[in-house]
Protein backbone atom coordinates (compact mmCIF):
# COMPACT_ATOMS: atom_id res chain seq x y z
CA UNK A 1 0.00 0.00 0.00
CA UNK A 2 1.17 3.44 -0.90
CA UNK A 3 1.28 5.84 1.98
CA UNK A 4 -1.01 8.81 1.35
CA UNK A 5 0.44 12.25 1.74
CA UNK A 6 -0.93 14.49 4.43
CA UNK A 7 -2.90 17.39 3.07
CA UNK A 8 -4.96 20.10 4.72
CA UNK A 9 -7.59 19.71 2.05
CA UNK A 10 -8.23 16.14 3.14
CA UNK A 11 -8.42 17.11 6.81
CA UNK A 12 -11.06 19.72 6.04
CA UNK A 13 -12.95 17.23 3.88
CA UNK A 14 -13.11 14.70 6.70
CA UNK A 15 -14.10 17.28 9.31
CA UNK A 16 -16.97 18.50 7.13
CA UNK A 17 -17.99 14.95 6.27
CA UNK A 18 -18.02 13.79 9.87
CA UNK A 19 -20.05 16.83 10.98
CA UNK A 20 -22.61 16.22 8.25
CA UNK A 21 -22.93 12.53 9.06
CA UNK A 22 -23.29 13.18 12.79
CA UNK A 23 -25.96 15.79 12.07
CA UNK A 24 -27.97 13.07 10.36
CA UNK A 25 -27.22 10.30 12.80
CA UNK A 26 -27.05 11.99 16.19
CA UNK A 27 -30.81 12.63 16.72
CA UNK A 28 -31.55 8.97 16.01
CA UNK A 29 -28.62 7.78 18.13
CA UNK A 30 -29.90 9.96 20.97
CA UNK A 31 -33.25 8.16 20.96
CA UNK A 32 -31.41 4.89 21.53
CA UNK A 33 -29.51 6.46 24.43
CA UNK A 34 -32.70 7.86 25.94
CA UNK A 35 -34.46 4.50 25.80
CA UNK A 36 -32.03 3.25 28.45
CA UNK A 37 -32.42 6.23 30.78
CA UNK A 38 -34.71 6.54 33.79
CA UNK A 39 -37.27 9.31 33.68
CA UNK A 40 -35.28 11.21 36.28
CA UNK A 41 -32.14 10.96 34.17
CA UNK A 42 -34.04 12.17 31.12
CA UNK A 43 -35.24 15.24 32.96
CA UNK A 44 -31.83 16.21 34.30
CA UNK A 45 -29.40 18.40 32.43
CA UNK A 46 -26.37 16.31 33.29
CA UNK A 47 -25.31 13.88 30.61
CA UNK A 48 -24.09 11.07 32.89
CA UNK A 49 -26.51 8.23 33.66
CA UNK A 50 -26.69 4.54 34.53
CA UNK A 51 -28.38 2.44 31.86
CA UNK A 52 -31.59 0.65 32.74
CA UNK A 53 -34.13 -1.48 30.89
CA UNK A 54 -37.10 -0.27 32.94
CA UNK A 55 -38.61 1.53 29.92
CA UNK A 56 -38.77 -1.69 27.94
CA UNK A 57 -40.21 -3.56 30.91
CA UNK A 58 -42.87 -0.85 31.33
CA UNK A 59 -43.61 -0.98 27.61
CA UNK A 60 -44.28 -4.71 27.49
CA UNK A 61 -45.98 -5.14 30.86
CA UNK A 62 -48.01 -2.02 31.68
CA UNK A 63 -48.50 -0.66 28.16
CA UNK A 64 -48.87 -3.98 26.34
CA UNK A 65 -46.85 -2.63 23.44
CA UNK A 66 -46.70 -6.11 21.93
CA UNK A 67 -50.31 -5.64 20.77
CA UNK A 68 -49.72 -2.60 18.52
CA UNK A 69 -46.43 -4.11 17.36
CA UNK A 70 -48.19 -7.31 16.34
CA UNK A 71 -50.99 -5.27 14.71
CA UNK A 72 -48.52 -3.31 12.64
CA UNK A 73 -46.75 -6.50 11.59
CA UNK A 74 -50.06 -8.10 10.53
CA UNK A 75 -51.27 -4.98 8.72
CA UNK A 76 -48.00 -4.32 6.89
CA UNK A 77 -47.41 -7.94 5.88
CA UNK A 78 -50.96 -8.69 4.70
CA UNK A 79 -51.37 -5.40 2.85
CA UNK A 80 -47.97 -5.85 1.21
CA UNK A 81 -48.86 -9.38 0.09
CA UNK A 82 -52.10 -8.12 -1.45
CA UNK A 83 -50.30 -5.21 -3.09
CA UNK A 84 -47.79 -7.56 -4.66
CA UNK A 85 -50.52 -9.92 -5.88
CA UNK A 86 -52.16 -7.02 -7.71
CA UNK A 87 -49.04 -5.13 -8.75
CA UNK A 88 -46.72 -7.84 -10.08
CA UNK A 89 -49.05 -8.93 -12.93
CA UNK A 90 -50.09 -5.33 -13.62
CA UNK A 91 -46.51 -4.06 -13.77
CA UNK A 92 -45.48 -6.94 -16.01
CA UNK A 93 -48.41 -6.28 -18.30
CA UNK A 94 -47.59 -2.56 -18.52
CA UNK A 95 -43.98 -3.38 -19.33
CA UNK A 96 -44.62 -6.12 -21.90
CA UNK A 97 -48.05 -5.67 -23.42
CA UNK A 98 -49.01 -2.06 -22.53
CA UNK A 99 -52.60 -2.82 -23.53
CA UNK A 100 -53.80 0.73 -23.05
CA UNK A 101 -50.80 2.64 -24.24
CA UNK A 102 -49.27 4.63 -21.41
CA UNK A 103 -52.43 6.39 -20.26
CA UNK A 104 -53.38 3.85 -17.63
CA UNK A 105 -49.86 3.68 -16.26
CA UNK A 106 -49.90 7.43 -15.69
CA UNK A 107 -53.37 7.28 -14.18
CA UNK A 108 -51.98 4.68 -11.80
CA UNK A 109 -49.07 6.79 -10.67
CA UNK A 110 -51.20 9.91 -10.46
CA UNK A 111 -53.26 8.28 -7.68
CA UNK A 112 -50.12 8.68 -5.59
CA UNK A 113 -50.53 12.43 -6.05
CA UNK A 114 -54.14 12.28 -4.94
CA UNK A 115 -54.45 14.18 -1.70
CA UNK A 116 -55.06 11.71 1.12
CA UNK A 117 -57.51 14.10 2.73
CA UNK A 118 -59.98 13.68 -0.11
CA UNK A 119 -60.15 9.95 0.58
CA UNK A 120 -60.15 10.31 4.35
CA UNK A 121 -63.69 11.57 5.00
CA UNK A 122 -65.57 9.42 2.43
CA UNK A 123 -63.79 6.26 3.54
CA UNK A 124 -64.20 7.13 7.19
CA UNK A 125 -67.98 7.35 6.75
CA UNK A 126 -68.11 4.27 4.51
CA UNK A 127 -66.07 2.22 6.97
CA UNK A 128 -68.24 3.47 9.81
CA UNK A 129 -71.35 2.21 8.03
CA UNK A 130 -69.71 -1.10 7.13
CA UNK A 131 -68.29 -1.54 10.67
CA UNK A 132 -64.78 -1.56 9.27
CA UNK A 133 -63.43 1.18 11.52
CA UNK A 134 -60.79 -0.06 13.93
CA UNK A 135 -60.46 -3.37 12.10
CA UNK A 136 -57.39 -4.84 10.49
CA UNK A 137 -59.25 -5.36 7.22
CA UNK A 138 -60.25 -1.70 6.95
CA UNK A 139 -56.78 -0.28 7.32
CA UNK A 140 -55.29 -3.04 5.16
CA UNK A 141 -57.65 -2.04 2.33
CA UNK A 142 -56.56 1.58 2.60
CA UNK A 143 -52.88 0.59 2.44
CA UNK A 144 -53.47 -1.68 -0.52
CA UNK A 145 -54.96 1.23 -2.43
CA UNK A 146 -52.28 3.72 -1.44
CA UNK A 147 -49.32 1.43 -2.05
CA UNK A 148 -50.30 -0.45 -5.16
CA UNK A 149 -49.77 2.42 -7.57
CA UNK A 150 -46.31 3.04 -6.17
CA UNK A 151 -45.48 -0.67 -6.25
CA UNK A 152 -46.73 -1.06 -9.82
CA UNK A 153 -44.72 1.91 -11.02
CA UNK A 154 -41.53 0.84 -9.27
CA UNK A 155 -41.73 -2.74 -10.55
CA UNK A 156 -42.62 -1.54 -14.04
CA UNK A 157 -39.11 -0.08 -14.14
CA UNK A 158 -37.56 -3.40 -13.22
CA UNK A 159 -39.64 -5.40 -15.72
CA UNK A 160 -38.82 -3.00 -18.54
CA UNK A 161 -35.12 -3.65 -17.89
CA UNK A 162 -35.52 -7.35 -18.68
CA UNK A 163 -34.63 -7.79 -22.36
CA UNK A 164 -37.57 -8.99 -24.43
CA UNK A 165 -35.33 -11.32 -26.45
CA UNK A 166 -35.05 -13.66 -23.48
CA UNK A 167 -38.80 -14.10 -23.55
CA UNK A 168 -38.94 -14.54 -27.34
CA UNK A 169 -36.32 -17.24 -27.07
CA UNK A 170 -38.42 -19.05 -24.48
CA UNK A 171 -41.50 -18.67 -26.66
CA UNK A 172 -39.66 -20.31 -29.55
CA UNK A 173 -38.79 -23.15 -27.18
CA UNK A 174 -42.51 -23.69 -26.71
CA UNK A 175 -43.04 -22.07 -23.33
CA UNK A 176 -46.56 -20.80 -22.66
CA UNK A 177 -47.10 -17.24 -21.47
CA UNK A 178 -47.61 -18.35 -17.90
CA UNK A 179 -44.52 -20.56 -18.05
CA UNK A 180 -42.51 -17.59 -19.29
CA UNK A 181 -43.68 -15.52 -16.36
CA UNK A 182 -43.04 -18.26 -13.85
CA UNK A 183 -39.78 -19.68 -15.13
CA UNK A 184 -38.10 -16.79 -16.94
CA UNK A 185 -39.41 -13.40 -15.89
CA UNK A 186 -40.01 -14.04 -12.21
CA UNK A 187 -36.46 -15.23 -11.41
CA UNK A 188 -34.99 -12.31 -13.36
CA UNK A 189 -37.25 -9.79 -11.63
CA UNK A 190 -36.64 -11.17 -8.15
CA UNK A 191 -34.40 -8.30 -6.95
CA UNK A 192 -36.93 -5.74 -8.17
CA UNK A 193 -39.78 -7.57 -6.51
CA UNK A 194 -37.81 -7.83 -3.27
CA UNK A 195 -37.02 -4.11 -3.25
CA UNK A 196 -40.62 -3.18 -4.00
CA UNK A 197 -41.84 -5.49 -1.24
CA UNK A 198 -39.50 -3.89 1.26
CA UNK A 199 -40.53 -0.37 0.33
CA UNK A 200 -44.22 -1.23 0.51
CA UNK A 201 -43.60 -2.76 3.92
CA UNK A 202 -41.84 0.39 5.10
CA UNK A 203 -44.62 2.68 3.85
CA UNK A 204 -47.26 0.67 5.73
CA UNK A 205 -45.01 0.34 8.75
CA UNK A 206 -44.46 4.10 8.98
CA UNK A 207 -47.93 5.30 7.98
CA UNK A 208 -49.64 7.48 10.55
CA UNK A 209 -52.46 9.64 9.11
CA UNK A 210 -54.87 6.84 8.18
CA UNK A 211 -53.82 4.60 11.05
CA UNK A 212 -54.61 7.45 13.42
CA UNK A 213 -58.02 8.16 11.86
CA UNK A 214 -59.13 4.60 11.15
CA UNK A 215 -57.83 2.58 14.10
CA UNK A 216 -58.35 3.01 17.81
CA UNK A 217 -58.10 0.06 20.15
CA UNK A 218 -58.35 -3.26 18.36
CA UNK A 219 -56.23 -2.60 15.30
CA UNK A 220 -54.08 0.15 16.84
CA UNK A 221 -50.79 0.52 14.98
CA UNK A 222 -47.37 1.31 16.45
CA UNK A 223 -47.45 4.82 15.02
CA UNK A 224 -50.72 5.46 16.85
CA UNK A 225 -49.32 4.02 20.08
CA UNK A 226 -46.31 6.36 19.70
CA UNK A 227 -48.58 9.36 19.27
CA UNK A 228 -50.43 8.48 22.47
CA UNK A 229 -47.31 9.07 24.55
CA UNK A 230 -47.19 12.56 23.13
CA UNK A 231 -50.83 13.19 23.95
CA UNK A 232 -50.38 12.46 27.65
CA UNK A 233 -50.15 15.40 30.04
CA UNK A 234 -46.85 14.14 31.42
CA UNK A 235 -44.88 12.93 28.42
CA UNK A 236 -43.12 9.63 29.12
CA UNK A 237 -40.08 10.22 26.97
CA UNK A 238 -38.33 7.08 28.19
CA UNK A 239 -41.06 4.65 27.19
CA UNK A 240 -41.67 6.59 23.98
CA UNK A 241 -37.98 6.41 23.06
CA UNK A 242 -37.97 2.68 23.83
CA UNK A 243 -40.91 2.05 21.51
CA UNK A 244 -39.36 4.25 18.85
CA UNK A 245 -36.14 2.21 19.04
CA UNK A 246 -38.07 -0.94 18.26
CA UNK A 247 -40.23 0.67 15.59
CA UNK A 248 -37.24 2.21 13.81
CA UNK A 249 -35.05 -0.91 13.83
CA UNK A 250 -36.32 -2.49 10.58
CA UNK A 251 -36.14 0.77 8.65
CA UNK A 252 -32.64 1.55 9.90
CA UNK A 253 -31.55 -1.95 8.89
CA UNK A 254 -32.86 -1.26 5.40
CA UNK A 255 -30.91 2.02 5.31
CA UNK A 256 -27.67 0.18 6.02
CA UNK A 257 -28.14 -3.00 4.00
CA UNK A 258 -30.13 -1.92 0.95
CA UNK A 259 -28.59 1.49 0.32
CA UNK A 260 -28.03 0.67 -3.35
CA UNK A 261 -31.78 0.72 -3.95
CA UNK A 262 -33.02 3.48 -1.64
CA UNK A 263 -32.82 6.34 -4.11
CA UNK A 264 -34.57 4.23 -6.72
CA UNK A 265 -37.32 3.29 -4.30
CA UNK A 266 -37.89 6.79 -2.98
CA UNK A 267 -37.99 8.34 -6.42
CA UNK A 268 -40.63 5.84 -7.57
CA UNK A 269 -38.07 4.26 -9.85
CA UNK A 270 -37.30 7.52 -11.65
CA UNK A 271 -33.66 7.64 -10.54
CA UNK A 272 -31.50 4.55 -10.64
CA UNK A 273 -29.05 5.76 -7.99
CA UNK B 1 -64.98 -11.30 -34.72
CA UNK B 2 -67.27 -12.01 -31.82
CA UNK B 3 -67.24 -15.71 -32.59
CA UNK B 4 -63.50 -15.85 -32.32
CA UNK B 5 -63.55 -14.46 -28.81
CA UNK B 6 -66.08 -16.95 -27.57
CA UNK B 7 -64.47 -20.03 -29.10
CA UNK B 8 -62.88 -21.70 -26.06
CA UNK B 9 -59.91 -23.34 -27.83
CA UNK B 10 -58.63 -20.15 -29.40
CA UNK B 11 -55.75 -18.79 -27.27
CA UNK B 12 -55.99 -15.28 -25.97
CA UNK B 13 -54.35 -12.49 -27.91
CA UNK B 14 -51.47 -10.65 -26.27
CA UNK B 15 -53.68 -7.67 -25.75
CA UNK B 16 -56.38 -9.65 -23.96
CA UNK B 17 -53.79 -11.37 -21.80
CA UNK B 18 -52.35 -7.97 -20.96
CA UNK B 19 -55.74 -6.66 -19.91
CA UNK B 20 -56.34 -9.76 -17.82
CA UNK B 21 -53.16 -9.08 -15.84
CA UNK B 22 -54.13 -5.46 -15.25
CA UNK B 23 -57.76 -6.17 -14.40
CA UNK B 24 -57.37 -6.47 -10.59
CA UNK B 25 -55.44 -3.20 -10.47
CA UNK B 26 -58.06 -1.45 -12.57
CA UNK B 27 -60.82 -2.77 -10.37
CA UNK B 28 -59.27 -1.61 -7.09
CA UNK B 29 -58.26 1.68 -8.67
CA UNK B 30 -61.79 2.34 -9.94
CA UNK B 31 -63.40 1.57 -6.61
CA UNK B 32 -60.92 3.39 -4.41
CA UNK B 33 -60.42 6.39 -6.62
CA UNK B 34 -63.88 7.01 -8.02
CA UNK B 35 -65.85 6.30 -4.86
CA UNK B 36 -64.28 8.93 -2.58
CA UNK B 37 -64.03 11.50 -5.37
CA UNK B 38 -67.67 11.23 -6.39
CA UNK B 39 -68.77 11.02 -2.77
CA UNK B 40 -66.70 14.08 -1.84
CA UNK B 41 -68.04 16.13 -4.73
CA UNK B 42 -71.65 15.29 -3.82
CA UNK B 43 -71.21 15.81 -0.08
CA UNK B 44 -69.44 19.12 -0.60
CA UNK B 45 -72.81 20.60 -1.56
CA UNK B 46 -74.50 19.48 1.64
CA UNK B 47 -74.52 20.28 5.31
CA UNK B 48 -73.71 17.13 7.27
CA UNK B 49 -72.15 16.85 10.73
CA UNK B 50 -71.51 13.09 10.74
CA UNK B 51 -74.94 12.46 12.25
CA UNK B 52 -78.51 12.69 10.92
CA UNK B 53 -79.22 13.25 7.26
CA UNK B 54 -77.29 15.57 4.93
CA UNK B 55 -79.19 18.61 3.65
CA UNK B 56 -78.50 20.20 0.27
CA UNK B 57 -77.13 23.72 0.63
CA UNK B 58 -75.71 24.39 -2.81
CA UNK B 59 -72.29 26.04 -3.04
CA UNK B 60 -72.38 27.45 0.51
CA UNK B 61 -69.46 25.30 1.68
CA UNK B 62 -67.27 26.54 -1.15
CA UNK B 63 -68.29 30.12 -0.43
CA UNK B 64 -67.36 29.56 3.21
CA UNK B 65 -63.94 28.03 2.59
CA UNK B 66 -63.00 30.53 -0.11
CA UNK B 67 -63.78 33.40 2.26
CA UNK B 68 -62.12 31.84 5.26
CA UNK B 69 -58.87 33.48 6.34
CA UNK B 70 -57.74 30.37 8.25
CA UNK B 71 -57.93 28.40 5.02
CA UNK B 72 -55.89 30.95 3.06
CA UNK B 73 -53.38 31.25 5.89
CA UNK B 74 -52.87 27.51 6.04
CA UNK B 75 -52.62 27.33 2.25
CA UNK B 76 -50.10 30.18 2.16
CA UNK B 77 -48.08 28.54 4.90
CA UNK B 78 -48.05 25.27 3.00
CA UNK B 79 -46.82 27.14 -0.09
CA UNK B 80 -44.08 28.77 1.97
CA UNK B 81 -43.09 25.38 3.40
CA UNK B 82 -42.89 23.88 -0.08
CA UNK B 83 -40.70 26.69 -1.41
CA UNK B 84 -38.34 27.04 1.56
CA UNK B 85 -37.86 23.30 2.04
CA UNK B 86 -37.20 22.62 -1.64
CA UNK B 87 -34.77 25.53 -2.03
CA UNK B 88 -32.77 24.42 1.00
CA UNK B 89 -32.89 20.76 0.03
CA UNK B 90 -31.63 21.57 -3.47
CA UNK B 91 -28.89 23.98 -2.48
CA UNK B 92 -27.59 22.02 0.49
CA UNK B 93 -28.15 18.77 -1.40
CA UNK B 94 -26.00 20.01 -4.27
CA UNK B 95 -23.22 21.10 -1.91
CA UNK B 96 -23.30 17.74 -0.16
CA UNK B 97 -23.40 15.85 -3.43
CA UNK B 98 -20.33 17.76 -4.63
CA UNK B 99 -18.64 16.92 -1.33
CA UNK B 100 -19.45 13.24 -1.59
CA UNK B 101 -18.57 13.03 -5.28
CA UNK B 102 -15.04 11.81 -4.74
CA UNK B 103 -13.48 8.55 -3.79
CA UNK B 104 -12.86 8.06 -0.13
CA UNK B 105 -12.69 5.13 2.21
CA UNK B 106 -15.95 4.18 3.93
CA UNK B 107 -18.31 5.52 1.26
CA UNK B 108 -20.75 2.70 1.93
CA UNK B 109 -20.94 3.42 5.64
CA UNK B 110 -21.38 7.14 5.04
CA UNK B 111 -24.21 6.50 2.58
CA UNK B 112 -25.96 4.08 4.92
CA UNK B 113 -25.78 6.47 7.86
CA UNK B 114 -27.05 9.40 5.80
CA UNK B 115 -30.01 7.35 4.57
CA UNK B 116 -31.29 6.78 8.10
CA UNK B 117 -33.40 9.97 8.47
CA UNK B 118 -35.14 9.21 5.17
CA UNK B 119 -36.63 5.93 6.22
CA UNK B 120 -37.88 6.67 9.72
CA UNK B 121 -41.51 7.70 9.93
CA UNK B 122 -42.28 11.44 9.82
CA UNK B 123 -44.16 11.05 13.09
CA UNK B 124 -41.16 9.51 14.85
CA UNK B 125 -39.02 12.23 13.28
CA UNK B 126 -41.20 14.96 14.79
CA UNK B 127 -41.23 13.28 18.21
CA UNK B 128 -37.43 12.94 18.13
CA UNK B 129 -37.01 16.63 17.40
CA UNK B 130 -39.48 17.80 20.01
CA UNK B 131 -37.49 15.73 22.48
CA UNK B 132 -34.02 16.94 21.57
CA UNK B 133 -35.20 20.54 21.27
CA UNK B 134 -37.09 20.41 24.58
CA UNK B 135 -36.61 23.70 26.41
CA UNK B 136 -35.61 22.27 29.79
CA UNK B 137 -33.66 19.10 29.09
CA UNK B 138 -33.33 18.78 25.33
CA UNK B 139 -29.76 17.93 24.35
CA UNK B 140 -29.53 20.74 21.80
CA UNK B 141 -30.42 23.32 24.43
CA UNK B 142 -28.00 21.75 26.92
CA UNK B 143 -25.20 22.07 24.38
CA UNK B 144 -26.22 25.63 23.47
CA UNK B 145 -26.20 26.37 27.21
CA UNK B 146 -22.48 25.62 27.30
CA UNK B 147 -22.09 28.62 25.00
CA UNK B 148 -24.46 30.70 27.12
CA UNK B 149 -27.26 30.57 24.59
CA UNK B 150 -30.54 30.03 26.41
CA UNK B 151 -34.26 29.97 25.80
CA UNK B 152 -34.57 29.59 22.07
CA UNK B 153 -38.34 29.18 21.61
CA UNK B 154 -38.04 26.34 19.06
CA UNK B 155 -41.67 25.30 19.22
CA UNK B 156 -43.17 27.86 21.55
CA UNK B 157 -43.27 31.05 19.56
CA UNK B 158 -45.40 31.98 16.59
CA UNK B 159 -42.48 33.53 14.75
CA UNK B 160 -40.23 30.48 15.12
CA UNK B 161 -42.30 27.29 15.31
CA UNK B 162 -43.04 26.97 11.61
CA UNK B 163 -39.38 27.40 10.70
CA UNK B 164 -38.36 24.78 13.23
CA UNK B 165 -40.77 22.36 11.60
CA UNK B 166 -39.40 23.22 8.16
CA UNK B 167 -35.89 22.64 9.49
CA UNK B 168 -36.90 19.18 10.74
CA UNK B 169 -38.39 18.34 7.36
CA UNK B 170 -35.25 19.50 5.57
CA UNK B 171 -33.17 17.36 7.95
CA UNK B 172 -35.22 14.31 7.02
CA UNK B 173 -35.25 14.83 3.25
CA UNK B 174 -31.85 16.41 2.56
CA UNK B 175 -30.26 12.96 2.00
CA UNK B 176 -32.79 12.32 -0.77
CA UNK B 177 -31.86 15.28 -2.95
CA UNK B 178 -28.20 14.73 -2.08
CA UNK B 179 -28.10 11.16 -3.33
CA UNK B 180 -30.24 11.80 -6.40
CA UNK B 181 -27.89 14.61 -7.40
CA UNK B 182 -24.88 12.47 -6.53
CA UNK B 183 -26.18 9.75 -8.85
CA UNK B 184 -26.39 12.44 -11.54
CA UNK B 185 -22.87 13.74 -10.85
CA UNK B 186 -21.40 10.23 -11.09
CA UNK B 187 -23.06 9.76 -14.46
CA UNK B 188 -21.80 13.00 -16.02
CA UNK B 189 -19.86 12.59 -19.27
CA UNK B 190 -16.19 13.09 -18.35
CA UNK B 191 -14.93 14.15 -21.78
CA UNK B 192 -17.09 17.27 -21.88
CA UNK B 193 -15.68 18.41 -18.56
CA UNK B 194 -12.13 17.78 -19.67
CA UNK B 195 -12.82 19.78 -22.80
CA UNK B 196 -14.17 22.65 -20.71
CA UNK B 197 -11.07 22.52 -18.54
CA UNK B 198 -8.80 22.63 -21.56
CA UNK B 199 -10.75 25.62 -22.84
CA UNK B 200 -9.85 27.38 -19.61
CA UNK B 201 -13.36 27.58 -18.22
CA UNK B 202 -13.36 28.26 -14.48
CA UNK B 203 -14.91 25.59 -12.27
CA UNK B 204 -17.64 28.05 -11.27
CA UNK B 205 -18.47 28.52 -14.94
CA UNK B 206 -18.34 24.81 -15.68
CA UNK B 207 -20.71 24.18 -12.79
CA UNK B 208 -23.37 26.60 -14.04
CA UNK B 209 -22.93 26.07 -17.77
CA UNK B 210 -22.43 22.31 -17.80
CA UNK B 211 -23.25 20.56 -14.53
CA UNK B 212 -26.54 22.24 -13.66
CA UNK B 213 -28.08 22.01 -17.15
CA UNK B 214 -27.13 18.33 -17.42
CA UNK B 215 -28.66 17.62 -14.02
CA UNK B 216 -31.84 19.55 -14.82
CA UNK B 217 -34.08 16.49 -15.32
CA UNK B 218 -32.98 15.13 -11.95
CA UNK B 219 -33.60 18.49 -10.30
CA UNK B 220 -37.09 18.49 -11.84
CA UNK B 221 -37.77 15.01 -10.51
CA UNK B 222 -36.71 16.10 -7.02
CA UNK B 223 -38.95 19.17 -7.23
CA UNK B 224 -41.93 17.17 -8.50
CA UNK B 225 -41.70 14.48 -5.84
CA UNK B 226 -40.99 16.90 -3.03
CA UNK B 227 -43.81 19.27 -3.95
CA UNK B 228 -46.21 16.35 -4.01
CA UNK B 229 -45.25 15.17 -0.55
CA UNK B 230 -44.73 18.61 1.03
CA UNK B 231 -48.17 19.92 0.10
CA UNK B 232 -49.53 17.14 2.26
CA UNK B 233 -47.55 17.96 5.39
CA UNK B 234 -49.40 16.53 8.36
CA UNK B 235 -47.37 14.06 10.43
CA UNK B 236 -44.54 16.44 11.42
CA UNK B 237 -47.11 18.72 13.02
CA UNK B 238 -48.63 15.97 15.11
CA UNK B 239 -45.52 15.36 17.20
CA UNK B 240 -44.77 19.05 17.65
CA UNK B 241 -47.31 21.86 17.73
CA UNK B 242 -50.48 20.09 16.55
CA UNK B 243 -51.19 22.94 14.19
CA UNK B 244 -50.98 25.58 16.89
CA UNK B 245 -48.72 28.64 17.08
CA UNK B 246 -49.06 29.59 13.46
CA UNK B 247 -47.95 26.26 12.04
CA UNK B 248 -51.20 24.92 10.62
CA UNK B 249 -50.78 23.47 7.12
CA UNK B 250 -53.53 22.93 4.60
CA UNK B 251 -53.91 19.23 5.32
CA UNK B 252 -54.08 19.90 9.04
CA UNK B 253 -56.83 22.42 8.39
CA UNK B 254 -58.79 19.87 6.36
CA UNK B 255 -58.28 17.29 9.09
CA UNK B 256 -59.51 19.75 11.71
CA UNK B 257 -62.58 20.59 9.65
CA UNK B 258 -63.49 16.96 9.06
CA UNK B 259 -62.38 15.17 12.20
CA UNK B 260 -62.38 17.79 14.94
CA UNK B 261 -65.36 19.91 13.88
CA UNK B 262 -67.04 16.88 12.19
CA UNK B 263 -68.09 19.13 9.33
CA UNK B 264 -68.32 16.67 6.44
CA UNK B 265 -69.67 19.24 3.96
CA UNK B 266 -66.90 21.78 4.41
CA UNK B 267 -64.30 19.03 4.86
CA UNK B 268 -65.14 17.40 1.54
CA UNK B 269 -65.35 20.81 -0.14
CA UNK B 270 -61.78 21.39 1.05
CA UNK B 271 -60.85 17.94 -0.25
CA UNK B 272 -62.18 18.78 -3.68
CA UNK B 273 -60.41 22.15 -3.58
CA UNK B 274 -57.19 20.39 -2.62
CA UNK B 275 -57.63 17.90 -5.47
CA UNK B 276 -58.00 20.71 -8.00
CA UNK B 277 -54.86 22.46 -6.71
CA UNK B 278 -52.90 19.20 -6.70
CA UNK B 279 -53.93 18.37 -10.27
CA UNK B 280 -52.99 21.86 -11.48
CA UNK B 281 -49.58 21.77 -9.82
CA UNK B 282 -48.75 18.21 -10.85
CA UNK B 283 -49.79 18.95 -14.44
CA UNK B 284 -47.49 21.97 -14.67
CA UNK B 285 -44.59 20.16 -13.03
CA UNK B 286 -45.13 17.05 -15.06
CA UNK B 287 -45.07 18.84 -18.40
CA UNK B 288 -41.95 20.73 -17.28
CA UNK B 289 -40.32 17.42 -16.39
CA UNK B 290 -41.20 15.92 -19.75
CA UNK B 291 -39.74 18.96 -21.50
CA UNK B 292 -36.52 18.65 -19.51
CA UNK B 293 -36.30 14.94 -20.29
CA UNK B 294 -36.84 15.50 -24.01
CA UNK B 295 -34.14 18.13 -24.26
CA UNK B 296 -31.60 15.70 -22.86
Amino acid sequence: MKKKKFSWKRVVFWIVLISVVSLFVFPIFWVYVTAFKTNAAIRSTSLAFTPTIENFVFLFTTRNAQVPLLNTIIISVVSTLLVMLISIPAAYSFARYSPSGNTLLFTTISTRMFPGVIAAIPFFLLFRDLNLLDTHIGIILMYVYFNMSFATFLMYGFFVDIPEQVEYAAMVDGYSRLDIIRKIVFPLAKPGIAITTIFTLIWSWNEFFFAFLFTGKVAKAVSVELSLFWGATQIQWGAMAALMCIAMLPTLAVAIFLQKYIVRGLSFGAVKG
Amino acid sequence: MKNKKTTPKKPMSDKQFGWLLIAPLCFVLAVFMLYPTVYAVVMSFTKYLMKGTPTWIGADNYRYILHNSEMWNSLGRTGLTVIICIVFELVLGMLLALLLNRDFRGQGIVRGLCFMPLLISPLAMSLIWSYILNNQYGIVNIILGWFNIYNIPWFSSVSMAKYTIMGMTIWQWLPFSTFVLLAGLKGLPKDQFEAAQVDGSSSWNTFWRLTVPTLKPLIMIIVLLRVMSLIRTYDPLYGTTRGGLGTETFDWYVYRMGFVKYDVGRGTALGVFSLVITLLISNVLYSQLMKALKKR
